[in-house]
């Protein structure tokens, strides 16, 4: 019950992504729990456990959206600025240097980096992402997935695992930024 | 002649860079570039400090709402 309970609301965000509705995303959990328990035997060990249970998941999710008709396309759910720069160009000259020096958050008192507030802002960040980009940051960063369980659980390339936390992060940044100028002003 | 890269460059390798899958010469380049660029410094360290602070969000902070329908759900479904 303790691994049903940490890790199903992630699982129902990721099967969100796939199907219409939240009632649909939570009949893909059950479905999944129900085919864990039917096949763990079958659970080899190759992959963690945890990574195992997402890609029944996305199975089940996917196949789900599919008898929907509801196709949904990578860059929806992935966000359609995977290609766009981390920092916008004003950040940098023409030769590509800094124009403004990032700011160095070591001279900011550790409790107001740390504070309730600094958390709640990167919680709006990560909710502000595209759905994957999200996801991404919420498993690698929040809970300490590794980048192989990741890309296996979410059925994604090494690049496109890495690019997506790149993003998220790069945002998450910004958010953290904004909020510590405005603390510190 | 070794690979050379600019600040802007560095950024978008910084989570390649931080997870170790970058090629040989890039990340020879890479910490070449850090070396003598405070700013990208400064923005590498940003980038550890945010993963530091995301890992102190709680799944709970993510999701309270979501997790007490589904877990709910889930206990209606199980003992059916």
């Amino acid at each position: 019950m303790e691994l049903v309970e940490r890790l199903t609301p992630s699982m129902r965000r990721v099967a969100r992504m796939f199907v219409s509705s939240d009632a649909v995303a939570d009949e893909c959990v059950q479905e999944t729990w129900l085919g864990v328990l039917q096949g763990i035997n079958g659970y080899e060990g190759r992959a963690s456990l945890r990574t195992w249970i997402f890609r029944i998941l996305v199975n089940v999710a996917k196949t789900r959206g599919q008898r929907e008709a509801r196709s949904v396309p990578f860059a929806a759910l992935a966000g359609d600025d995977l290609d766009e720069p981390a920092l916008d160009a004003t950040a940098f000259d023409a030769t590509g240097h800094w124009s403004t020096l990032p700011t160095d958050w070591r001279g900011i008192p550790d409790e107001r980096v740390t504070s309730r507030e600094t958390l709640a802002v990167i919680g709006r960040a990560i909710d502000a992402l595209p759905p994957m980009q999200a996801e991404v940051i919420r498993l690698r960063d929040v809970l300490g997935w590794t980048s192989d369980e990741v890309r296996n659980a979410l059925d994604l390339t090494d690049t496109n695992q890495r690019v997506l936390l790149h993003r998220a992060r790069a945002k998450v940044r910004a958010a953290i930024e904004e909020h510590l100028r405005s603390v510190s002003a | 002649m070794s690979q050379q890269v600019v600040c802007r460059e560095v950024l978008e390798l910084i989570t390649g860079y931080l997870e170790g899958d970058l090629p040989a010469d890039t990340r020879a380049a890479v910490e070449e570039h850090l070396s003598r660029c405070d700013g990208c410094t400064m923005m590498l360290a940003q980038f550890r400090r945010t993963i530091e602070l995301t890992g102190m969000l709680t799944e709970e902070q993510v999701s309270a709402a979501q997790r007490a329908t589904l877990l709910d759900a889930f206990r209606d479904w199980a003992t059916a």
